[in-house]
């Protein structure tokens, strides 16, 4: 069998626009190209997050010994400032499309089943440090203000005006914890105290610092994301 | 190479599926490189922020989210590209005609003929960069999605170690380009080079 199609040729008119196509790499660098690859992105963002959902797996992440943990490769990265919450003011209000709304202090959250990971942080700039995350597993949150069966996705709203939304199968992830534990210690304000999402199956921009609110909805809202809204992918599924 | 028995000089002539997937992996490389450089620059490889970062005429995108917009979209065409030419020498045996044999390496040691080195040189040099693609591409699957795939990833050992095999298939290919360019214009001057573009 062969596919040796007959043979052609390119006219000296057609090497010039495929060499001006092979150059329009180059060309688009300098400009404002963030146009371009909006349009880009609304051709393989959907493409990219079928093949991510389709990856999804509720079996754990396998995690890392506590020997393995990088405790100085953890980068501090936030989008404007550093709220100082006063732990005993703390209520993290759980709310949306649920059968029992609620709100939790610190001491409710900490009676509910600790749960720990060593994992490994992956952040959208490239970097990556394997962190121990100790806090209670979103799951746990979900079984206890049950959501309706409409519900497909989660917002997280943060102190400093950091939004995140998740499908609700990543936040049910047995690993998707909201942690107030780092490396054993309890969590510093940089690395959002006194409550942050952690999740080895999100990139870090998807790990919401210093949530306040949990919201289940049945919809997306116009705004996705703080950086999907941006330009980042919305799922960044790992 | 066509059959040259009935012909003292042959015209060499590539045929449209092989050029078409030389000008797709061309294009394509060339959009992964920079919109992969622009990624680099968000926190380089060597170095991480203080580090010496790519000058922006390299790099497509404009920003870290565009860059990584590009590569998420470019990386179909590349590794799909390399997909279908792959079956493409597989089912139609090139792979047994089209690339560097045991004839090859022999003719480098023993050969006196030095045409003859330089064509072994030029079929090594471009079976060798396909190994190279391919690590591209499991390299950047494993930090693309080190959960899903953790045995993948597992395989590189560091991060580190991971984002730094991802990131020699820049160099590599660059210098690839080069070599390869000489050896085909050594082995069949413009006219071989013509033969793939046109």
């Amino acid at each position: 069998m062969s596919l040796i199609l007959p043979k052609r040729t390119l006219s000296r008119r057609q090497l010039l626009q495929l060499s001006g196509l092979s150059g329009v790499g180059f060309l688009l660098g300098g400009c404002g190209t963030n146009l371009f690859s909006d349009n880009l992105r609304q051709i393989s963002e959907p493409l990219n997050q079928s093949l991510e959902a389709l990856l999804l797996s509720q079996k754990p992440v396998p995690e890392f010994p506590v020997s393995a943990i990088e405790v100085d490769k953890l980068l501090i990265n936030t989008f404007d400032f550093t709220p100082q919450i006063d732990p005993a003011q703390f209520r993290l209000k759980i709310d949306g499309e649920v059968s029992n709304p609620m709100q939790l202090s610190m001491g409710d959250i900490q009676k509910l089943p600790l749960a720990s990971m060593v994992i490994r942080h992956v952040c959208v700039e490239g970097w990556a440090a394997i962190v121990q995350w100790g806090g209670v597993r979103l799951r746990d949150l979900v079984a206890l203000v049950q959501p309706k069966s409409n519900v497909r996705y989660v917002y997280f709203k943060s102190a400093d005006g950091y939004y995140e939304s998740w499908d609700l199968a990543s936040a049910v992830h047995p690993q998707t914890l909201m942690a107030y534990q780092k490396n054993g210690q309890p969590l510093s304000a940089d690395n959002g105290a006194p409550m942050r999402l952690a999740s080895p199956i999100k990139l870090g921009y998807k790990q919401s610092k210093w949530v306040t609110q949990i919201t289940f909805v049945s919809n997306l809202l116009p705004l996705k994301g703080y950086w999907e809204d941006q330009g980042y992918e919305w799922f960044a599924g790992l | 190479m066509t059959s040259a028995k009935h012909k003292a000089r042959s015209t060499p002539s590539q045929t449209f599926l092989s050029k078409t997937f030389h000008w797709i992996n061309i294009i394509s490389l060339i959009l992964m490189i920079t919109s992969g450089l622009q990624i680099y620059n968000a926190n380089p490889v060597f170095g991480g922020r203080e580090g010496w970062h790519f000058p922006d005429f390299m790099l497509l995108g404009g920003w870290l989210g565009g860059g990584r917009n590009w590569h998420f979209t470019a990386m179909w065409l590349f590794s799909l590209n390399l997909l279908w030419y792959g079956l493409y020498i597989f089912v139609t045996r090139r792979w047994q005609r089209r690339f560097a044999d045991g004839g090859d390496l022999k003719a480098l040691q023993v050969s006196q003929n030095p045409k003859r080195k330089n064509y072994a040189w030029h079929r090594l040099v471009y079976t060798a960069i396909i190994p190279v693609l391919l690590l591209a591409i499991l390299s950047g699957l494993a930090m693309y999605k080190p959960a899903q795939l953790h045995w993948l990833s597992g395989l590189f050992g560091s991060w580190q170690t991971l984002r730094t095999v991802h990131f020699i298939t820049v160099p590599t290919v660059i210098l690839f380009t080069i070599a390869h360019s000489l050896l085909a214009l050594k082995v069949g001057s413009i006219r071989l080079v013509k033969s793939m573009f046109l």
